[in-house]
């Protein structure tokens, strides 16, 4: 396994020197590369045996104004994955289209569009997916309040208010303290 | 004669009586919670010794029970369900997302309140309720048809602007049939 995840190394960064490798234990393998070198990138690697897209992700980066294409691909094989990361600017998300690799590649597509406000170069699909009459930003973006829009939008049942935290009553149970990456999200 | 008050007494408890042994239960599920109606209903449960079965299609049902989290997109299907029923139909709000939105209190896309939507007859609270109290609210809801209590079709007819108003403020493109009952 080591000596084919070499051999892929290698033949990426030969012909895309400014893609960057991250090798993980196990069957995983990363490489980050520039938002134009990707159908390519996902061209050759799919000749390699690598036949499978098994997903696309998407991380709202909102403080370095970024989002993060991951696309998961998958060899039946090598059983190795390859992470494929991306990544494009927050105000003007114009990602190449993948659709003519891989067909299943128009579902995560119109997913992105909808819950992210990403666009695809001439993608063309329907405008709605899951969402139903949707007026507001792209709810998946990390600036997007669900918590103040569902109060506005929808009628609330009193009695929530007083609701203890979690965190709070197991502190006072087993006396521990709370970690510092927990505190932001205490109540 | 019948017009008598004494005489449609007996007429209702009579009626009454015979809705409530023969419970006709829409299969739509909305959320999770529609993986517990089939222990409910096969011989595990076997609620069909409370006179409860599965029905095909709303025109044939007489209980709708909304199973777990609502979203906006569902309730629009939810209500021409509901209003294609026939006379005498009921609701059950099951599980609590129904009552106070549960664990997606604070989701974009989930209703909060059910009985701002539809007229509800009967909770069953729980994350997820078990079969044993699908059966028990069930039974409940046989109690107050029995009692003549179970009146919330006409509520919803009574109160049919309000009802509207509030479906119409979720639901924007309001393309949907008048059904007349």
């Amino acid at each position: 396994m080591e000596k084919i995840k070499s051999n892929l190394i290698e033949a990426i960064k030969g012909t895309y020197p400014d893609a960057r490798e991250q090798d993980h234990e196990g069957n995983r393998l990363d490489f980050y590369v520039k938002k134009q070198c990707v159908p390519s990138i996902l061209n050759y690697i799919k000749g390699e045996g690598y036949i499978h897209l098994s997903h696309i992700a998407f991380v709202d980066w909102i403080e370095e104004g970024e989002f993060e294409l991951i696309y998961i691909v998958w060899s039946p094989k090598d059983k190795i994955k390859i992470f494929i990361r991306a990544r494009v600017d927050r105000e003007n998300p114009l990602m190449p289209n993948i659709e003519s690799i891989w067909r299943q590649a128009n579902t995560y597509q119109r997913e992105a569009r909808e819950m992210y406000g990403i666009q695809f170069e001439g993608f063309e699909a329907p405008n709605e997916f899951v969402l139903e009459d949707w007026n507001e930003i792209p709810p998946m973006r990390r600036d997007f309040d669900t918590q103040a829009y569902a109060e506005e939008t929808f009628f609330h049942r009193p009695g929530r208010e007083d609701a203890m935290d979690v965190r709070e009553a197991i502190i006072e149970r087993s006396r521990e303290e709370i970690p510092d990456f927990a505190k932001k999200y205490s109540r | 004669m019948i017009n008598d008050k004494n005489s449609q007494k007996i007429v209702d408890i009579l009626q009454n009586w015979a809705r409530k042994h023969s419970l006709f239960v829409l299969a739509y599920g909305t959320g999770c919670g529609a993986i517990e109606i089939p222990p409910t209903m096969t011989s595990r449960y076997d609620a069909e010794r409370f006179g409860i079965r599965g029905a095909a299609t709303p025109r044939q049902a007489d209980v709708l029970l909304i199973t777990g989290y609502l979203t906006t997109k569902t309730l629009k299907r939810v209500i021409r369900v509901y209003e294609q029923m026939q006379d005498p139909k009921y609701v059950i709000g099951f599980g609590s997302c129904t009552i106070n939105g549960g664990m997606y209190y604070d989701s974009y896309n989930t209703i909060k309140v059910l009985d701002k939507y539809l007229p509800v007859d009967v909770y069953i609270n729980g994350c997820m309720p078990r079969p044993e109290s699908v059966i028990s609210g069930i039974v409940k809801l046989q109690s107050l048809i029995a009692e003549g209590k179970a009146n919330g079709a006409a509520k919803y007819k009574e109160n049919l602007d309000w009802y509207r108003a509030n479906q119409k403020k979720i639901i924007p493109n309001w393309v949907m049939p008048e059904y007349n009952w």
